[in-house]
C-alpha cells in the first residue's frame, strides 16, 4: 500500500504530530504509514482522507508484488 | 494519572509483591497469600491503567500486542503440551517387577526416576520465564516490523 500522506501534509502545512492528534493516533503511527511499514485500517484511512477533503483513493494506492494498481 | 506516575505505581506494586513473597517464604505461610496478592495486584494495575490520561493506544500498538500475543501462544502451547505430556507420563508411571529381579536377586534394581513435585514447580517457573521472553521477543520483532524505531525526517 503506497500513500501520499507526506505530500498532503506538506500541502496543508501539517506536521506528523498535528495529523496524529487530529486522527487520534500516535506520531509514530503516522510515520510508519508514511514509510509503508504499517497499513492503516479502513477507518483510519478514511479519517486521514476526510481530513484532507479528498477521496481515499487519492491518498492511498494499492500495490501488489511490486506492481502498483491505482484503485480509481 | 500521568504515564510516569503509573509506571512508578507499577514499580511500587512489584516491590510490595516481592516483599509479600519473601515474607511468605521466610515465615512458611501458605502460598494462598501470595497467590491472592498477585491476583489483586494485577487487578489494581488494570484499574490504574485505565486512569492514565496521556497514554495513547492506537490501532498500530493494538496490532503489535495482538500479533505478539498470538505468536507467543502458538509457540508456547506446543512447549507446554510437550512438557505436560511428560508430566502425565510420570504421573501414570507404574512400577514393574522386571524378570531381572528373579534371575539376579543380588542386583538391586532402582525404579525409574520420577520428577518430584518440587521440580515441577521449577519447571513451571521456567515455562513462565519462557512465555515472558517469547512475548517480549515477539513484541520487539513486531514493533520493529511496524516501524517503531523508524527515524524521523522532519
Amino acid at each position: 500500500m503506497k500513500n501520499k500522506i507526506k505530500v498532503f501534509r506538506a500541502m496543508h502545512d501539517l506536521t506528523q504530530e498535528d495529523l496524529a492528534q487530529i486522527v487520534g493516533v500516535t506520531r509514530q503511527t503516522i510515520l510508519a504509514i508514511e514509510k509503508g511499514k504499517y497499513v492503516p485500517s479502513l477507518d483510519l484511512a478514511f479519517k486521514i482522507a476526510r481530513h484532507f477533503k479528498v477521496n481515499i483513493e487519492e491518498v492511498f494506492t494499492y500495490s501488489e508484488e511490486g506492481r502498483t494498481i491505482d484503485v480509481d | 494519572m500521568k504515564k510516569n506516575t503509573f509506571y512508578l505505581f507499577g514499580g511500587c506494586i512489584a516491590l510490595v509483591l516481592l516483599a509479600i513473597f519473601w515474607y511468605s517464604v521466610e515465615t512458611h505461610l501458605p502460598p494462598l497469600l501470595i497467590e491472592s496478592a498477585f491476583i489483586i495486584a494485577i487487578g489494581i494495575s488494570y484499574l490504574a491503567r485505565k486512569k492514565v490520561t496521556d497514554l495513547i493506544e492506537d490501532e498500530r500498538s493494538a496490532r503489535i500486542t495482538e500479533k505478539a500475543a498470538l505468536r507467543t501462544f502458538q509457540v508456547f502451547w506446543v512447549v507446554f503440551c510437550a512438557i505436560s505430556i511428560g508430566a502425565v507420563m510420570n504421573m501414570l508411571y507404574i512400577p514393574q517387577l522386571p524378570r531381572q529381579r528373579f534371575s539376579e536377586p543380588s542386583q538391586e534394581i532402582l525404579p525409574r526416576e520420577i520428577l518430584p513435585p518440587r521440580m515441577m514447580g521449577y519447571l513451571q517457573l521456567g515455562l513462565l520465564c519462557l512465555m515472558i521472553f517469547l512475548y517480549v521477543g515477539f513484541r520487539i520483532y513486531y514493533a520493529r516490523k511496524y516501524g517503531d524505531w523508524e527515524t524521523d525526517e522532519e
